[in-house]
């Protein structure tokens, strides 16, 4: 029987939507700075607190990392060993398949 | 969806905290009875568990001008119900506020409730609900992804909300506004969160259906329907 694509497609059109929209907010909106809704949270809970952002510090001491250089890297590390897992798997799965 | 190191008062981060480990320890007990008896069930956890590694490290720009990351704990949930799921997301969380600066120890147990537990919660509600139908097993699964990435963020919002009430209008006026950042940025998000883990899982299907019945996922006669159809 002849492979479907049906689930590839609908994933492919999603992710150029996604794109698309992107493109789109980022020409088009002013003051879209596309930082980490964290912090945009953080700001609302000063506003909320009424008490200015300064004021909240660590409860425990915690190693900050020293640039946004050195915060990707580990971020990249952290998606390596995800996609380590992944794609590990998924080819220890079609060796088992080939040899069944 | 983390709360950030000190934007929680203590005994909120203790009240999750408490919340939170029980959860955790039910699920290194579930997962050494599941290993223990299949160990088939290792390779598809390192899948599952995989993806939430990958996906809660991207942090994707949304339609309000800032970014957030999906959750990817749809696929865990479904293979290994919630417990595990919040096993795992405890050890993503937990690097996360180490070396990462992004939630921290004290909020550990809050951001574990919302990511690990909140959220793959009511996606296994979903899923435990359409199981069962006729409803296509990749239809249940975008749904459940989808879900509970979203409702990661609602918790989110739910916590931050409890913990600062606004001044007129109390608990549930600030939840609107702190959905109004979290949960409005994520619905993009979790869209293809969903249809992307769908695909992901259709690969599991094509590779590897045997787990999937004898862990009882879907039924046999599921798998083989969707084996042929999409």
């Amino acid at each position: 029987m002849a492979y479907r694509y049906t689930l590839e497609i609908l994933a492919g059109i999603a992710i150029i939507a996604f794109c698309a929209v992107f493109l789109y907010t980022s020409a088009t909106m002013s003051g879209a700075e596309f930082t980490g809704s964290d912090n945009v949270g953080s700001g609302l809970i000063a506003k909320l607190s009424g008490s200015p952002i300064e004021n909240f510090q660590p409860l425990i001491w915690q190693w900050v990392p020293p640039s946004g250089e050195i915060e990707s890297a580990l971020f990249a590390l952290q998606a390596a060993v995800g996609g380590i897992l992944v794609g590990g798997v998924f080819g220890y799965w079609m060796g088992q398949k080939k040899k069944a | 969806m983390h709360i950030m190191e000190g934007f929680l008062p203590w005994q909120w981060c203790l009240v999750w905290w408490i919340i939170a480990l029980p959860c955790v320890m039910l699920g290194i007990y579930q997962l050494k009875k599941v290993l223990a008896s299949d160990r088939d069930a290792l390779p598809l956890l390192g899948v599952t568990g995989g993806f939430i590694f990958i996906l809660s490290s991207l942090k994707l720009p949304s339609v309000t001008g800032s970014c957030s990351h999906p959750t990817g704990t749809g696929l865990s949930t479904i293979s290994f119900g919630p417990w595990i799921t919040a096993l795992v997301c405890a050890i993503v969380l937990l690097f996360q506020s180490l070396f990462l600066a992004h939630g921290g120890l004290s909020v550990l147990g809050a951001n574990i409730v919302s990511m690990g537990i909140v959220g793959p919660l009511v996606g296994y509600g979903i899923y435990r609900l359409l199981r069962d139908t006729s409803v296509n097993i990749y239809i249940t699964v975008f749904l459940v992804c989808a879900i509970a990435d979203l409702f990661t963020y609602v918790m989110t919002s739910l916590e931050l909300a409890l913990a600062y009430p606004a001044e007129t209008g109390g608990i549930a006026s600030s939840f609107i506004l702190f959905m109004g950042i979290f949960a409005i940025t994520q619905i993009p998000l979790a869209i293809v969160e969903g249809v992307v883990l769908a695909l992901v899982f259709k690969y599991i299907v094509a590779l590897k259906p045997d787990i999937l019945i004898r862990l009882k996922i879907f039924s046999e006669k599921q798998i083989n329907a969707a084996r042929s159809e999409i």
